[in-house]
């Protein structure tokens, strides 16, 4: 992470890498600051540590830090409860958390102030050969995953990465997410600027947007929808985004169609990652689903795809080392996504998770198809497909719709039932409610339901 | 009176329920009266459209018979289980 900074401040001293509410950081005061820290973490002995702050040029400096000395950094959510912390802090093994909040009562885990480790000394300019990083995986439920990475290897692809001074992205992913983490290492190994929003849904966001000319944004799926029901709703003209990038869920085709026509001067792009198997880069086509042609093998290949039982399985050369507490994984290994595929002409069509796969009365139905059928209904803001549990069938296809204001609720289900007629009987939708709003993480839906046995 | 008043409420609310999903089915031909079977020559719902009508019940009434673990033959004895049972209390057979 610090060579990011420090290459783009090289290029240009003056280019700003962060804009944050408290205040705007060049590439060259973010590589200090990180520079400072890291005597500071050398200083304290720290070897593990988490971080939680929702300051984000913070973290950056931060996470830049542990890179230049080997300490192996892992940043929790920033809003994280104090219990939630001390469990975590315990499932993970960490002695101390680097953190700039106050209200964190008293913690069985250390609590080192950010002033406490910025310290002096000579330059650091070899860097360590093993440069350790914990990245949590965000499970819907329980505590998460502690997946372990190398910097080495997640900041590989910037090696060859185009200069991106000029650009303003938007950082509308946690710092804790992996998704989070590669808008980082993108921006910042590009040497563009993120505009750093300490509230990162789309309401929030929307005048920071217009304020700092943001033109490149990454985001979920979700967040899309919301985002340009947003601008619908406000007077002002969109803006002119140039790049849309898509992540974290299966871009609904439907989605894709009313970005493009939003933003006709946009590319729109999607990225298939995930905390255990990386990212495999950018499908920059604005067409759903993957090229069918990364299925081809090639053992020299940075990231290799197949298909098993109709699930995806990823080899990366920027995959995981292992999760915390256990060995390190075998090179070159064949990872199970979860995600359940199909090829369709030349594309690989994502058809849901394997855990969202609904069991009705013996038929596997995946909630993906019937999702992107309800969401293109007009009048639906958002929709999530997902099992209902039944006494008679084990599980029928159940959708709950957030509505466009004004719309009348009985032709809206009508008109859902209409997009789903040609949908074989077990997946037609059995249950319709219309709700205020989803169950949502790291602007994600959670579908939940009755998972396949 | 009271009761008989809730009665026809009730039937009312199931008959109407089961017309507006027989209309979904493209079966808005078939009568739904009181004595008419739920499966076979009477409605004739197969075993989706019965799971619909579980789901549907549940909303509406916050339990059904199937899913206490009745299998009500017709009509009248979905609407027992409420009257009868009150819904949340009502017996599961043995």
């Amino acid at each position: 992470m610090i060579e990011l900074l420090r290459r783009a401040a090289e290029r240009d001293s003056a280019s700003v890498a962060m804009i944050a509410e408290n205040g705007t950081w060049t590439y060259a005061a973010l590589a200090d600051e990180a520079e400072t820290l890291a005597h500071g973490l050398q200083d304290a002995g720290l070897e593990r540590f988490a971080i939680v702050s929702n300051d984000i040029p913070l973290v950056v400096a931060l996470l830049a830090a542990s890179s230049l000395v080997g300490a192996e950094a892992c940043v929790y959510a920033p809003d994280i409860s104090p219990a939630e912390l001390d469990r975590q802090a315990a499932a993970f093994a960490h002695d101390v958390v680097v953190s700039d909040r106050t209200d964190l009562g008293d913690p069985s885990v250390a609590v080192v102030r950010p002033a406490d480790l910025r310290k002096a000394g000579p330059a650091l300019d070899v860097l360590p050969e093993r440069r350790p990083l914990l990245v949590l995986t965000t499970g819907s439920t329980g505590t998460p995953k502690g997946v372990r990475h190398e910097w080495s290897r997640q900041l590989a692809r910037m090696e060859s990465a185009r200069d991106g001074s000029g650009q303003v992205w938007l950082l509308a992913y946690g710092p804790q997410q992996f998704a989070g983490l590669q808008v980082l290492i993108h921006v910042l190994g590009t040497g563009a600027t993120l505009v750093a929003p300490s509230v990162r849904r789309p309401q929030a966001v929307l005048d920071l947007i217009h304020e700092h000319r943001v033109d490149h944004i990454s985001a979920t799926p979700t967040f899309w929808r919301f985002l340009l029901a947003e601008f619908r709703a406000d007077d002002r003209p969109v803006p002119e985004l140039r790049q849309i990038t898509l992540g974290g869920e299966a871009a609904p085709g439907s989605l894709l169609e009313e970005l493009r026509a939003t933003f006709p001067a946009a590319r729109v792009s999607h990225i298939y990652a995930g905390s255990e198997f990386g990212s495999t880069g950018s499908v920059r086509d604005g067409v759903d689903g993957l090229p069918a042609s990364l299925l081809e093998e090639s053992d020299d290949a940075e990231v290799s795809l197949k298909i098993v039982d109709g699930e995806l399985w990823v080899r990366s050369t920027a995959g995981m080392l292992g999760y915390h507490g256990e060995d390190d994984r075998p090179a070159g290994e064949w990872w199970p996504t979860g995600d359940l595929v199909e090829v369709v002409g030349d594309r690989i069509a994502f058809r849901g998770r394997k855990t969202d796969v609904i069991n009705v009365g013996g038929v596997k139905v995946h909630p993906l198809p019937v999702e992107e059928r309800v969401a293109a209904v007009p009048g639906v803001r958002i929709a999530r497909v997902y099992g209902r549990a039944n006494p008679l069938v084990g599980a029928v296809v159940a959708v709950d719709v957030v509505t466009d204001e004004g719309v009348d609720e009985r032709e809206l289900k009508s008109a859902v039932r209409t997009a789903c007629a040609d949908l074989p009987r077990p997946w037609q939708p059995r249950s319709i409610q219309v709700v205020q709003e989803l169950e949502m993480k790291e602007n994600k839906v959670i579908r939940g339901g009755v998972a396949e046995g | 009176m009271e009761a008989h008043t809730k009665m026809n409420d009730v039937q009312s609310t199931i008959v109407t329920v089961i017309e507006q999903l027989l209309e979904r089915s493209n079966k808005s031909d078939i009568q739904v009266s009181l004595d008419s079977p739920i499966h076979g020559d009477g409605l004739g719902l197969d075993s989706l459209e019965t799971a619909e009508l579980s789901a549907i019940l549940e909303d509406e009434f916050g339990t059904d018979p199937f899913g206490a673990g009745l299998m009500p033959e017709t009509v009248a004895e979905i609407a027992d289980y409420y009257i009868e049972g009150d819904g949340s209390n009502a017996s599961v057979p043995a």
